[in-house]
């Protein structure tokens, strides 16, 4: 399951692929490995299916609008090929929607990769095994986990201010510098909060004995395992054999130039 | 009638003391004059609970942390004289090792915890000590039964109600088996009775470990039994009293009401309801019927009516989340019913232009940084005149009054967020009267604020009251509602169970347990008098 | 590395992070719609463009606030974290180029040996960030396959928006901040104190 992989591992299986994916501008090698990561998603995590379309659906269409701009502005290494039509000072050619489609199907590899991240891991696991595999120090793990726990205060303050404001009779902003002062009324008094919860947990914490010092022993100790090396290899694996197929049918294209 | 206490008999002092503090001074800055903890000498014993008192900015929270050596390190601040621990300099100890053997409950629930779920919290705590693996679980267990959260274990702390919060606080700090306990205001944020919870939790505890604890806090009286001795600080950082519980407030009781420090109640003349019996009251102000609010298809509310006199001060009590502060929001007309309607003065609130409506009803909120949206208390002031097209000369006439009368001269041209507790308070409440408001509502406006200040806002209010300004308060203070209210309503999950006088509802029993709420103070000593009586007949 | 922070500056400076994640990730739908705005016009390249400074506006106030080396690179490294973990649609690259933006910061402070944060280090500090990313954005983001002409003034755009919304914009509110006293434990506020002090005397 990948719910039980360890997360730092998981982070860098994810991020190789999302990184290389970058220098593709075909359309095979995105589309086969989305599929790929979708299927991986749902053969080897409890995720379900409409919990997982209700958050993917809306990039669709993100990227529809991502492809489209693309489609567009494409520069003349791109857009060789056939016109098909044209419009206002805008000409589209086959090279151009292949360019806006193969960026559209990236974007939805990054969401997926993203997702698939997101939905298995819990993120208090995720910085421990920084802490313990990557050697992060543990005074900036704890301090990031600290202030990731405000996360959730953050909606309700702001809710509050809101109506703050509506009882002292301020109105909606109207024009560029009615918005910045509006912005900065609210930005100004939840981040002194903010501040002044930062001095607070530090000393909390620090009263409970906290050092910063790597000497400590571990409540949850992240190890990483076969099954995690297993997990590396299918993800990054998997990416190689697609752009090496991608590469023998020919569709391989990377920054405009076929291979 | 002579008022009693339980004798508190101090346990046999052993050499050398727990905390010895000679000379201390300190202060965020740099060397002053007159630093905010200012020549002070103390100690506290093994096994001994000790209250520290003292006026709002005083430097009660600041000492707490230069004992167990955090300040002035953590903060640059500037400090002289020594603080022994068991009869060592504790600048000689190595870090964290002196932590390790103070524990600390601070005032604010939501700002003490690193992690997300109890679980890791405590879990952090134990690592931090270094605790092997394989008896963590084994003492968190423990830990979690003492204080009765095993069943929220695995629950996210943020999500927990603010009395299981500070239990965790404790728990955690149990962990490291402190020899002192040190608790900085641990229950200004509870509802009565989780408050007194927590009081009780701590002084079994502290029976069955025999550690020694210090106590910081305005509100004395449920401490009061379980204290054997009593330090103050002036507003300059003095230790002003020093000594045995009745010896202090016996000896003391003058100095310490001047300097606005809150006395136990037993130590007060009877406390009076003001005016004596209730006055009529016949104009109606605003009134809400059959009101019904839901968030989430969460029922909040159901089916609420009630109705708000002119010159009349209302309370609405209730268990936190029993939904006080959205009734207030729906009266302010900031948040909108589901079902049913409010009305103010003749028309219903969806009819009111939203200007209009700001003029005449007034909100204070918990916290006064809320409110603020300019950068000077003169700002602060007039922006609701400016909004107004008020002219210039009278505005200005109109902010010297307000500054005047809320002692805030001299910080006219200051940030508010600069000022102290108290000034943010009075400016958070002089914002809404630019014009006499025919509505105010305060949502808890005397949380975690020394004697004084509560003093000065109650003044404030019942000058409002007397020109016929219905007041509403939120609160969880019975002794407030006893001694100034002429209306409670009673919320509880999400009904209205009570609406009457005070006095009606302090016999209702059942109905108080329910909505975890407590007789004030002087009906408490009235029924005990009255056992009493009934005993010798 | 963490040796010289104190624990609240590195709190500080996470808050910070987790702040600014929510701010970014709401002006990334922002700059989407700005988009379509544009799109008509034919600008629309120049939707993310101008408003791209805000995306390094964390570097600038954490470096401005704390003055600790990697002050700038970690508070913009975080935001790009907790962007993926509350749901960003660019992904997990995002850290990535959060770390390369925090990068791009991050020399010009070090370059100044971290003892000057004049208005000018933090609006160059804002532009170097600005070219760090285009430079990544160049393999990343599909520049590479925009019109050359479009691709000269896209940098230009971006660089002014770092310069105007990253390093003039986070000192604006880091100064807004420091006079409400909360930053007093901090190197930001203990200046302003000796300012006033100096003033004063």
């Amino acid at each position: 399951m990948i719910s039980s992989v360890n997360p730092a591992v998981k982070m860098v299986a994810i991020i190789i692929p999302g990184v290389l994916l970058s220098f593709s501008f075909d359309i095979f090698t995105p589309l086969t490995y989305l599929i790929f990561i979708v299927a991986f998603t749902f053969l080897f995590s409890s995720i379900p299916v409409k919990k997982w379309l209700l958050v993917f659906t809306p990039f669709v269409f993100l990227a529809l609008g991502f492809a489209w701009m693309t489609t567009l502005y494409t520069s003349d290494s791109f857009s060789g090929g056939r016109v098909l039509f044209e419009f206002w000072w805008f000409e589209i050619t086959t090279g151009g929607v292949m360019v806006g489609i193969s960026l559209a199907l990236r974007s939805l590899c990054f969401v997926a990769l993203s997702l698939m991240f997101i939905l298995t891991t819990d993120s208090t696991k995720f910085m421990l095994s920084l802490m313990q595999q990557f050697k992060l120090p543990p005074k900036l793990t704890y301090g990031i986990l600290a202030g990731y726990r405000f996360l959730p205060t953050f909606k309700h303050e702001f809710e509050v201010l809101r109506q703050a404001h509506r009882i002292r009779g301020v109105g909606r902003a109207k024009g560029v510098k009615g918005r910045l002062r509006q912005f900065r009324r609210y930005a100004i008094p939840l981040m002194a909060n903010a501040i002044r919860k930062a001095e607070r947990v530090a000393i909390a914490m620090e009263s409970k004995g906290f050092t910063g010092s790597h000497d400590r022993t571990h409540y949850h100790h992240m190890s990483v395992g076969k099954k995690d090396w297993v997990f590396f290899a299918s993800i990054v694996g998997t990416f190689f054999l697609v752009v090496f197929t991608s590469y023998q049918l020919g569709y391989l294209n990377i920054f405009g130039r076929q291979f | 009638m002579k008022k009693r206490l339980p004798n508190q008999i101090p346990p046999v002092q052993k050499q050398p003391a727990l905390i010895r503090t000679e000379n201390l001074s300190f202060d965020y800055e740099k060397k002053q004059s007159e630093p905010l903890i200012n020549d002070v000498s103390f100690s506290l014993e093994e096994g001994e609970v000790t209250l520290l008192t003292g006026a709002s900015g005083s430097g009660k929270s600041t000492i707490s942390l230069c004992l167990n050596g955090l300040y002035p390190e953590a903060v640059e601040g500037y400090a002289e004289g020594t603080v022994y621990f068991r009869g060592e300099d504790i600048s000689r100890f190595e870090k964290g090792v002196l932590n390790q053997k103070i524990g600390i409950v601070f005032q604010d629930p939501e700002s003490q915890f690193c992690m997300v779920t109890v679980e890791n919290e405590l879990a952090f705590t134990m690592e931090n000590l270094k605790v092997p693996r394989k008896d963590m679980a084994e003492r968190m267990d423990a830990v979690l039964e003492v204080t009765g959260l095993t069943e929220v274990k695995y629950r996210a702390i943020h999500e927990l109600s603010g009395g299981q919060k500070q239990k965790v606080a404790l728990a955690s700090v149990l962990l490291m088996e402190p020899e002192l306990l040190i608790l900085d205001e641990p229950t200004a944020n509870l509802d009565p009775v989780s408050s007194l919870e927590f009081i009780q939790l701590v002084a079994k505890l502290q029976q069955e470990r025999k550690m020694a604890v210090l106590v910081i806090e305005h509100q004395l009286d449920d401490w009061m039994a379980y204290i054997h001795r009593v330090l103050a600080l002036n507003k300059h950082g003095k230790l002003i009293a020093d000594g045995p519980r009745d010896k202090v407030f016996a000896e003391y009781k003058e100095t310490l009401t001047a300097e606005g420090i809150h006395l136990p109640k037993v130590m007060e003349e009877n406390t009076q309801k003001l005016g004596g019996q209730t006055p009529q009251f016949l104009e109606p102000s605003l009134s809400i019927s059959n009101l019904s609010f839901k968030r989430k298809e969460r029922t909040i509310l159901q089916d609420l009516s009630m109705t708000l006199h002119k010159g009349e001060f209302v309370a609405v009590a209730g268990e936190n989340g029993a939904g006080k502060s959205t009734l207030l929001q729906l009266m302010a007309g900031i948040l909108s019913p589901h079902k049913g309607t409010v009305t103010f003065q003749d028309a219903p609130l969806k009819k009111w232009r939203e200007e209009e409506l700001r003029k005449h009803m007034g909100f204070v909120f918990q916290n006064p940084e809320h409110q603020f949206i300019t950068d000077t208390v003169y700002d602060e002031l007039s922006f609701g005149m400016k909004l107004n097209g008020t002219p210039e000369e009278e505005m200005k006439e109109k902010v010297t009054e307000l500054l005047g009368h809320f002692q805030l001269e001299g910080h006219r041209l200051n940030n508010p967020f600069s000022l102290s507790g108290g000034q943010k308070r009075r400016l958070s409440v002089a914002t809404m009267l630019d014009e006499t408001p025919d509505v105010l509502l305060f949502d808890e406006p005397t949380f975690g604020q020394d004697a004084k200040t509560t003093d000065e806002l109650m003044s404030i209010v019942l000058d409002l009251k007397a020109k016929g300004t219905t007041i509403v308060f939120v609160t969880h203070d019975m002794d407030l509602i006893d001694q100034y209210c002429e209306t409670v309503f009673v919320l509880d999950k999400g009904n209205l169970a009570f609406s009457g006088t005070p006095e009606q509802l302090w016999d209702k029993e059942s109905l108080l347990k329910q909505a975890r709420l407590r007789l004030p103070y002087r009906v408490r000593q009235q029924k005990e008098e009255g056992d009493v009586y009934d005993l010798v007949r | 590395m963490m040796k010289q922070w104190k624990l609240k500056e590195i709190v500080l400076m996470s808050i910070f992070g987790v702040v600014f994640a929510v701010i970014y990730l709401l002006f990334y739908f922002f700059g989407q719609g700005l988009r379509n705005f544009l799109t008509p016009f034919g600008l629309a390249p120049f939707g993310y463009e101008v408003i791209f400074g805000i995306w390094f506006i964390v570097s600038i106030i954490a470096a401005y606030v704390i003055r600790k080396p990697g002050a700038a690179f970690w508070s913009e490294l975080i935001a790009g974290t907790v962007q993926v973990l509350i749901g960003s649609p660019a992904g997990p690259r995002l850290i990535i180029s959060a770390a390369i933006q925090g990068l791009g910061a991050e020399v010009v402070f070090a370059a100044t040996r971290y003892r000057n944060f004049s208005l000018y280090v933090l609006v160059l500090a804002g532009m170097s960030a600005a070219v760090f990313s285009y430079a990544w954005g160049w393999f990343q983001s599909g520049l590479a396959a925009l019109t050359p002409g479009l691709i000269a003034a896209t940098f230009a755009v971006r660089v002014l928006s770092g310069a105007l919304l990253a390093g003039l914009l986070g000192k604006y509110i880091s100064d807004q901040l420091a006079q409400t006293g909360v930053l007093r434990g901090y190197a930001l506020g203990k200046e302003l104190q000796e300012k006033r002090e100096k003033e004063a005397s």
